[in-house]
């Protein structure tokens, strides 16, 4: 079979966007505008999520145990919680752990001599279940179910503050999409009018290459590289907006509220750059293809 | 082999552009397709080229049947094809090297292949001397002879030359018909579609005269001025 040359389609593509420079850059910077939406608000959601998750307010309620409990009360207490409709799954955390935690977690706050005293004598800390349930489950059902069990002292569930959290972060993601939706639709018109500009430009050329027997293929292949180059640019360049935008903030906002954490922009790198270029080269794709329907045809 | 089976083209205007024409052109042969304007010859040349499909009846050209061709088979087909147009269609940023070689290009002929078969090309139209130039520096009958060039480039069996001679001067003129009738004795079907009534009467050829979409002549070694357009 033969092949035609890789370099000879990159060169018209590289030519074409050349020709058309204004609305080759209009195209590159509605796209990255659109990719930094996104981007943003996605790294806002993933803070937000992580944070719930830290807190433990995600679909999780805290039941503590009677300290007088033996251990076999103690595991007929989970029995008891598993069997329960809407628990997903019940984990168990003695009184040496909750300390040991504790500890832990304020090391890395820098106040480990608060709890440099305490051991296993004068351990205040109570044993507890942390109880994942599912989405469907009737969350007063189950908070009331609890309270009744015989040796469960208290239930402390975070619904409300997670609902609240949830109400912010999914109005954000309404505003968000619609805001993202519009500018990925502006986007494609974008570069479909720029792809139709280089089209008109070589109108010409495509006609006598037609008439030579070029192939659909070997017609449009130029005119969706100049898309995916479109797609690449915006991509790349969205990213380091975003970063840069991350770490402004990053430095501006501080990285630790006390309970608050905000994620470190390396954790979130590779998968917002992977996101960004699929996005980016696809939307160029499309772009490109809806531009050169007629031109597929013989 | 080119054969027309009672080919009827209707535009959806309500046009008829062609109405019942049955036409056989045998591999070799020189045809003139002579008549006024809006006789229906350009849209006999789109119907060979397969720009258009005829509303009723059969087009074969060779091993294809143009009514039943895919359009992923198209481009292949063409390829079977060398057109020349009236006002060149040369690529001005291109130099005559490149314009025949594109052709090459576009059918993925190896860098190597192309290199070794262009010169040859040009040297068949006179015009070895031209390599390096651009169409902007050559006369009307030399870029008409690039256009033929890259007509040829791909070794085509048939010629479809739509007014040739039609933006150039007389005496260019006779040099492309010349030309023409050249390739014509290389083995290829050239069909011509002319006004220039000069050179249909001075090649005695066969002339198929075309009127009101129907062939009402068809002669070998006719005159354009005995044609009834």
């Amino acid at each position: 079979m033969r092949r035609y040359s890789a370099t000879y389609f990159v060169g018209q593509s590289l030519k074409g966007l050349w020709k058309n420079g204004v609305m080759t850059f209009a195209s590159i910077l509605v796209l990255l505008s659109c990719l930094v939406v996104m981007g943003s608000f996605s790294a806002l959601v993933v803070n937000i999520n992580q944070n719930m998750e830290n807190l433990g307010v995600v679909n999780k309620i805290v039941t503590f145990i009677d300290a007088e409990k033996t251990e076999e009360e103690i595991s007929a207490i989970y029995q008891t919680v598993t069997s329960f409709p809407g628990v997903s799954s019940v984990e168990y955390i003695s009184k040496p752990q909750a300390l040991e935690e504790e500890k832990a977690k304020l090391a890395e706050s820098g106040y480990a001599n608060l709890v440099d005293s305490l051991n296993e004598e004068n351990n205040p800390y109570r044993a507890s279940f942390t109880i994942t349930y599912t989405s469907d489950a009737s969350l007063a059902d189950l908070q009331y179910k609890l309270e009744q069990v015989e040796g469960i002292d208290r239930v402390k569930c975070y619904a409300d503050l997670a609902e609240t959290v949830n109400s912010v972060k999914n109005g954000i993601a309404f505003v968000l999409s619609w805001f993202m939706i519009t500018l990925f639709v502006v986007s494609i018109f974008v570069i479909i009018n720029t792809i139709k500009l280089a089209v008109y430009a070589r109108r010409n050329e495509i006609t006598v290459m037609r008439y030579i027997g070029a192939t659909g293929s070997f017609i449009t292949i130029p005119f969706i590289i100049e898309g995916i180059i479109i797609g690449l640019v915006a991509s790349v360049g969205a990213f380091f907006v975003q970063k840069g935008m991350y770490l402004y903030i990053f430095r501006l906002f501080g990285t630790d509220y006390g309970i608050i954490r905000v994620i470190p922009f390396a954790d979130l790198s590779t998968p917002l750059l992977a996101a960004f270029l699929v996005l980016g080269v696809v939307t160029g794709i499309v772009g490109s293809c809806i531009s050169l329907r007629k031109y597929l045809k013989a | 082999m080119i054969e027309l089976k009672n080919v009827t083209k209707v535009y959806p205007n309500g046009t008829v552009a062609l109405d019942g024409v049955n036409l056989r052109i045998r591999d070799g042969e020189f045809v003139f397709v002579v008549g006024a304007s809006g006789a229906g010859k350009t849209t006999l040349m789109k119907l060979l080229l397969r720009e258009e499909t005829p509303t009723e009846g059969d087009i074969f050209v060779d091993e294809y049947d143009l009514g039943k061709l895919t359009e992923k088979k198209v481009p292949y087909y063409r390829r079977k094809l060398g057109v020349v147009f009236q006002d060149f269609r040369l690529f001005p940023n291109k130099t005559v090297f490149e314009n025949v070689a594109f052709a090459m290009r576009v059918i993925g002929e190896p860098g190597k292949m192309i290199r070794r078969k262009v010169p040859t090309i040009l040297n068949v139209v006179g015009l070895q001397d031209k390599v390096r130039s651009y169409p902007k520096e050559l006369s009307g009958g030399e870029q008409q002879r690039v256009a033929l060039a890259r007509a040829l480039a791909n070794n085509p069996g048939i010629i479809i030359a739509d007014e040739p001679t039609g933006n150039i001067d007389p005496k260019m003129s006779l040099e492309i018909m010349n030309l023409l009738i050249k390739i014509h004795n290389y083995g290829k079907t050239v069909i011509v579609v002319t006004h220039e009534k000069g050179l249909v009467d001075y090649f005695k050829q066969r002339v198929v005269t075309i009127r009101d979409g129907k062939i009402v002549e068809d002669k070998i070694g006719g005159m354009f001025s005995n044609a009834q357009v």
